[in-house]
């Protein structure tokens, strides 16, 4: 009875997050023209916005380091009902995704597209071993797990994972937002293809980009929600194999061999 | 593997997603048109979807996220080859993705507090890497499926 009476303990804190909700909901879609497109702010970034600033504050005390671990409960087993939503949308549309079935599986091949595009500038930015902790994925839980277990959290390898997942908790739903908008604003790129690619294996990744999408492309909503919803479950389920497997070999191998040229190593050369 | 699942724990996860689910159904009529009673069964049928998931993922002995469970569970439900699957579109429908995770993302920003201090040491090198990490992974999808769905004529 313990968990549930800690949860119950904490109204006051719900009540917060049941107002900042309210307000976020009551601002709405936010669309500003750029432009042939438009950069789009949602209701989920205020509320992530306000709550951090609440914490930060620190002048309110219902919204602090005494209502983190709370917090972590709330979000990994919040994220559910969101879920839910998606894959009942996704059955709903189950024809358009069987038939859209080869580019869904294979678009998680492009999730190695982080190594050949982030590990060079790593490199040139003078990180050694720590690039492929950077770059040999999207880093989140899984991920950091994986690292933590091959190479230690205080190896080289370990503080650069780290580095991308804390940067990537705290700027990385605005960041796919906004990728998103200019992707789908700027680029001859189709929403259906942009919607397959906003499923990294982060609910909240996937909601922040896939949301522009939808309200810029209404009457594509049903595929748009089903490509995305489908892309990040394949993600989710693959993407530690896909690391294991293929990600970090690939990022250890580009490693050995850039390293001498545009990396630390060029200095051991010399 | 034994799974045990608690009567505490189970009290536990149903009570969060009970609060979750009614904070988003309000935060969803706000955001939409649709009234308050008219979407009640849509959120009960994804309360419960997201419920049996929970619970499989406890009960089950094999480590497999419950996100899986929950989507496969909502695929289902929702096909239009199942005998409950027009309904289940239907009202589900009256209640619309994005306030389902405006509540999540609002405990989201306190868990983010707490890495505050350690994003404020990582210089601007750690964050360009960062942001060509997300860019790589997503643009590289992008186009590996635009070339796919072109190809299937698709799009």
């Amino acid at each position: 009875m313990d968990s549930m009476k800690n949860i119950l303990k904490n109204w006051k804190f719900y009540l917060v997050v049941f107002v900042i909700v309210c307000i976020s909901e009551k601002i709405g879609l936010v669309s500003i023209p750029l432009g042939p497109g438009n950069l789009m702010f949602l209701p989920l970034l205020y509320a992530m916005a306000i709550s951090l600033i609440l914490y930060l504050i620190k002048a309110f005390p219902l919204v602090g380091p005494a209502q983190e671990k709370m917090a972590g409960k709330f979000i990994v087993i919040g994220i559910s009902v969101f879920i839910a939503k998606v894959g009942v949308q996704s059955g709903a549309a189950i024809e358009s995704v069987i038939k859209a079935g080869p580019a869904l599986l294979l678009q998680e091949l492009g999730n190695l597209g982080t190594i050949f595009i982030a590990l060079p500038i790593a490199l040139l930015l003078g990180f050694g071993r720590e690039a492929v902790g950077m770059t040999h994925s999207i880093a989140r839980e899984p991920n950091v797990g994986l690292i933590a277990s091959k190479y230690g959290l205080d190896s080289p390898e370990g503080r650069g994972v780290m580095i991308i997942y804390i940067v990537g908790t705290l700027i990385g739903t605005i960041f796919m937002g906004l990728m998103s908008s200019i992707l789908a604003s700027f680029t001859p790129l189709h929403p259906f293809s942009i919607a397959m690619a906003t499923g990294v294996g982060s609910g909240s990744m996937m909601a922040a980009a896939s949301a522009p999408l939808i309200t810029m492309f209404p009457d594509m909503e049903t595929e748009i929600t089903a490509y995305a919803g489908m892309s990040n479950l394949l993600s989710t389920a693959d993407g530690i194999y896909m690391t294991i497997f293929l990600g970090l070999p690939l990022c250890n191998f580009l490693y050995k061999k850039l390293s001498p040229i545009i990396g630390q190593d060029r200095k051991k050369k010399a | 593997m034994e799974k045990k699942l608690t009567l505490d724990t189970f009290l536990e996860y149903t009570l969060i997603i009970l609060i979750i689910s009614a904070i988003a159904f309000v935060g969803n009529w706000i955001y939409s048109d649709v009234g308050l009673m008219e979407s009640l069964p849509g959120i009960l049928i994804l309360l419960c979807v997201a419920f049996v998931g929970l619970t499989l993922e406890k009960i089950i002995p094999v480590n497999i996220p419950a996100i899986v469970y929950i989507s496969i569970i909502g695929l289902l439900v929702a096909m239009p080859y199942s005998p409950v699957g027009a309904a289940v579109a239907e009202y589900t429908g009256k209640v619309q993705m994005l306030p389902l995770a405006t509540p999540v993302l609002a405990f989201a920003g306190v868990s983010m507090g707490k890495d505050w201090a350690a994003f404020r040491k990582i210089g601007w090198r750690g964050i360009l890497v960062a942001a060509c990490v997300m860019v790589g992974t997503f643009v590289g999808s992008a186009i590996v499926a635009q070339f796919i769905l072109m190809g299937q004529g698709l799009i």
